[in-house]
């Protein structure tokens, strides 16, 4: 992947722009793409394409496809993938037609209905074979909306994941974390469109936008290099004072940023900053230093700065990045850790193997699990891993590591294995409990009213702040 | 001017000295003259800690109300608050005497005297007998006795005392201007008087006055006061747990509580911040605005569950037909009528005076009810018809010590 995209690595200051084309496939996605067109964009054209020539008709592209004219004959695939995937496939020569000259696709299609779920990856294949750089914009349906759809649209995702160069996806259920609970639906869904056209005119932005520090398709594609994983979005503008924090700030609050906390465990982190004629370098000094403390030193940064007069005195930041999926999360974070304790894996297996087969043997470990239970977890595993592995270890040195590639992770082999892992994570929250102990002390404080007659009702007093007498956490 | 119907309010409360000018009218409707105020300092929790500066801001707010209206201030009604401040029901009875049935009103002033004949600590003195109604010889729910015939005289009193010397420090502050004290008048009983209507009243309705310092509540029941009291817990509170939970200074989290403020909570973005500008002594700082709402919502929540906890130990609570009514200044905070509803699991509003004409801008705000109620009060007592409810005779009872 990485290899395709420096064969499109994009020329020093393109003096002419890359044709990009954003197509939207079924009704989500005509949905985002009009927001986009609303929204304003320049240097790409829009495509859309889907079944139902109702919502085709209503949609502003310039540009519109009609899939399965004989098949579906202008209704929607029904939430059958199959039947939106056949659809695309009728009209297969009119879809590359349409795609025909771009270099760059990007392809919105809400995931879980037919057209979405069944021609986008079969769309993004054509885009693919026509020679085009095809990154997917996909939305996730809400769970309320049944595990079917949900079904139907992962499985989607995994087709998209394995043809597209990059897969940015946004789950609706996140979005509506969002927006205000007394809010209605509509503004759920209208988040989910202003962050997909967001993002979508960033990226665009990103890549046609000549840039002093030029970010190019390569940069992105390596951001968002985590298969099946999040993506982490923030773009934000400022015009103020303060322009550069507040641009930051503005995107780090992006739905699809959670407020910067994610973005210290993720692996890479593509940030740029543009900015009219005036951006200082001090400015994006100060706007780098603060996303600095957001992201762990590990992490690759790769910034790009571009001048664009047409942005006058606002200065827009945009930061992409991804995540592993949720669950491998941990190994990415801790990978030093992990290289570490890699080693010690077989050993925590070996004692664990013999169970089973010498049945005399169990008695040490009853012996290790109390003695861990009178002393300090920390310390024990130590002596255990040192005292029973030499005499078994000639043994299994060598099944040990077979065993390993099998990669067949037994339930009772990941225990202690997990084991070292909890160790550290009681050692974050006693800290953090200590901290609250902090709190309990300054509770004693009352404030203004230190000096007059305390107000003790129910044995209370009552001028010490609420929050600190019923230990309810503020921040 | 005719100054004989003109009656001057003056409150003294823990975030401003506030005095009313009102005139009364024949026809029992009060017109606001004027309204002065300062920013009182030397006050906590309704009581005067810094009686030189308290002073100063009483006289600075007469003043204030005496250009604002045009007249010479002499004497005011003077309202008290305090946690000192205390409440109980009691019965007083008479027996007549056997040559004599009808009942006159000496009688009636004698069963008053006999309700106050419980033992209230030694340093304490009565603020207020207010009625509930009478009793004729067993024929309950006598709401004026005088004339009647009877032999047995009995009557039910909410009473209401406080420690003398602490009400006497505000009066000893006002005279000291000098300026006469009409009377002295619980706060929360002043703005009763402004908030509810007869009608009201006599359906049932719980006061709630969220001032600076305090907040006082008053239950009235079948048209009388049942249940009364004056908790130390304000709004001061509420700016001292915002300063504190979120390191900001005083000012700023008064601020911060008066144009951000609510006590609703989950309702607004996760993650939504308020920004705070940078001042001289204060670099700029951004606060969740679910944080800041966290703190009121606590703090107004067991304010009020404290109050419930209190009116729950007599029935009357149940028999609310008008509900709640919450006024002073707190009561500008959003939302929280809801709050009070959710826990008094009764209809709640934010009132403020409605009752009067004149300067209306002035009285369209809660902040000013104890001052303005304490002209209707006023107006009550001096038009002195026999009505039940509203009788001060503080004065009479002070006019020894004074």
């Amino acid at each position: 992947m990485i290899q395709l995209s420096k064969n499109y690595s994009l020329p020093e200051r393109a003096p002419e722009f890359i044709p990009i084309k954003i197509v939207s496939v079924g009704g989500a996605g005509l949905n985002a793409l009009d927001r986009i067109v609303l929204d304003g964009l320049e240097r790409a054209d829009v495509v859309a394409i889907n079944t139902d020539v109702q919502s085709l008709a209503s949609s502003v592209a310039a540009h519109k496809v009609q899939l399965g004219r004989t098949m579906t004959r202008g209704l929607g695939a029904g939430g059958d993938p199959e039947l939106g995937y056949q659809a695309a496939v009728e009209s297969a020569d009119e879809i590359r037609e349409a795609l025909a000259d771009a270099r760059m696709i990007f392809i919105c299609a809400g995931l879980g209905g037919g057209t979405g779920s069944g021609a986008a990856p079969y769309i993004a294949q054509l885009a693919r074979d026509i020679g085009a750089l095809v990154v997917a914009f996909a939305t996730l349906p809400f769970s309320f909306e049944g595990k079917r759809r949900n079904a139907q649209a992962r499985e989607a995702l995994a087709r998209f994941n394995d043809v597209a160069n990059a897969v940015i996806c946004f789950e609706n259920d996140q979005m509506g974390d969002f927006v205000p609970p007394q809010a209605g639906i509509h503004q759920a869904f209208a988040v989910a469109d202003s962050t997909i056209s967001q993002s979508v005119r960033s990226i665009v932005n990103l890549i046609q936008r000549p840039g002093l520090i030029h970010i190019g398709f390569d940069d992105l594609l390596a951001a968002l290099r985590n298969r099946n994983g999040r993506c982490l979005f923030g773009f934000g503008e400022s015009d103020s004072d303060n322009r550069a924090h507040e641009a930051l700030t503005q995107a780090l609050k992006n739905p699809l940023m959670d407020r910067g906390r994610m973005l210290e465990e993720a692996a890479r982190v593509l940030v740029q900053v543009a900015g009219g004629p005036g951006m200082t370098l001090s400015e994006v000094e100060i706007l780098m230093q603060e996303l600095g403390r957001h992201v762990s030193e590990q992490t690759q940064i790769l910034f790009g700065a571009a001048v664009d007069a047409r942005l006058g005195d606002r200065l827009a930041v945009t930061i992409i990045s991804s995540l592993a999926a949720d669950h491998d999360l941990i190994p990415q974070q801790t990978q030093p850790a992990l290289s570490a304790a890699s080693e010690k894996l077989p050993v925590w297996e070996q004692p664990q193997e013999i169970l089973p087969r010498i049945e005399i043997e169990p008695e040490p470990t009853p012996m290790e699990v109390s003695e861990p239970a009178e002393m300090t977890p920390f310390e024990e595993p130590a002596p255990i891993e040192t005292v029973p592995p030499p005499p078994v270890e000639p043994i299994l040195s060598k099944s040990a590591p077979e065993r390993t590639r099998y990669g067949e992770p037994e339930p009772v082999v990941s225990t202690p294995h997990k084991t070292p892992a909890k160790e550290e994570k009681p050692a974050a929250e006693k800290s953090v409990q200590a901290k609250q102990e902090v709190l309990q002390f300054e509770a004693v404080t009352r404030g203004r009213f230190e000096k007059s007659e305390p107000t003790i009702v129910e044995g209370e007093d009552l001028d010490v702040p609420t929050y600190l007498r019923k230990k309810i956490k503020v921040k | 001017m005719a100054s004989n119907n003109l009656i001057i309010g003056l409150e003294i409360g823990t975030s401003k000295i506030c005095v009313v000018v009102g005139e009364s009218r024949p026809d029992g409707t009060v017109k606001i003259l004027g309204v002065g105020q300062t920013p009182s300092r030397g006050i906590r929790k309704g009581e005067i800690v810094d009686f030189e500066t308290a002073m100063k801001c009483v006289h600075e707010a007469v003043v204030d109300a005496e250009q604002k209206s045009d007249v010479m201030i002499r004497s005011v009604y003077v309202a008290v608050a305090g946690s000192h401040l205390q409440s109980f029901n009691n019965r007083g009875c008479v027996m007549l005497p056997e040559d004599r049935d009808e009942i006159d009103e000496q009688d009636v002033e004698d069963v008053r005297i006999s309700a106050r004949e419980v033992s209230i600590p030694a340093q304490n003195a009565f603020l207020h007998s207010l009625i509930h109604h009478y009793h004729v010889d067993g024929q309950d729910g006598v709401l004026n006795p005088v004339g009647m015939l009877g032999h047995k005289l009995e009557a039910d009193f909410h009473i209401i005392h406080g420690v003398r010397t602490r009400i006497q420090n505000t009066i000893r502050c006002v005279k000291e201007l000098p300026l006469d004290v009409e009377d002295v008048v619980f706060g929360g009983l002043a703005s009763a008087q402004v908030v509810l209507t007869q009608h009201q009243k006599d359906l049932g309705a719980l006061v709630i006055d969220v001032g600076g310092g305090t907040t006082d509540y008053v239950l009235y029941s079948e048209g009388a006061v049942r249940q009364s009291g004056c908790v130390a817990i304000g709004g001061d509170h509420i700016t001292n747990d915002i300063s504190m939970g979120l390191r900001i200074p005083m000012a700023r989290a008064e601020k911060l509580k008066i144009d951000e403020g609510s006590c609703i909570l989950g309702n607004c973005l996760p993650g939504e911040m308020i920004s705070l500008k940078d001042d001289s002594g204060f670099a700029g700082k951004e606060i969740e605005r679910e944080t800041l709402n966290t703190i009121i919502h606590l703090r107004l929540r067991e304010t009020f569950e404290l109050l419930k906890r209190r009116l729950d130990e007599e029935p009357f609570i149940g028999y609310l037909g008008g509900g709640i009514f919450i006024t002073g200044g707190c009561s500008l905070l959003s939302g929280i009528d809801h709050l009070a509803e959710e826990i008094f699991e009764l209809p709640a509003h934010v009132a403020h005076a409605q009752t009067a004409s004149g300067v209306t801008s002035a009285v369209e705000n809660p902040q000013f009810s104890t001052a303005i109620g304490l002209i209707k009060y006023a107006q009550a007592v001096q038009t002195d018809r026999p009505r039940r409810g509203i009788r001060g005779i503080f004065g009479k009872i002070f006019s020894g010590i004074r």
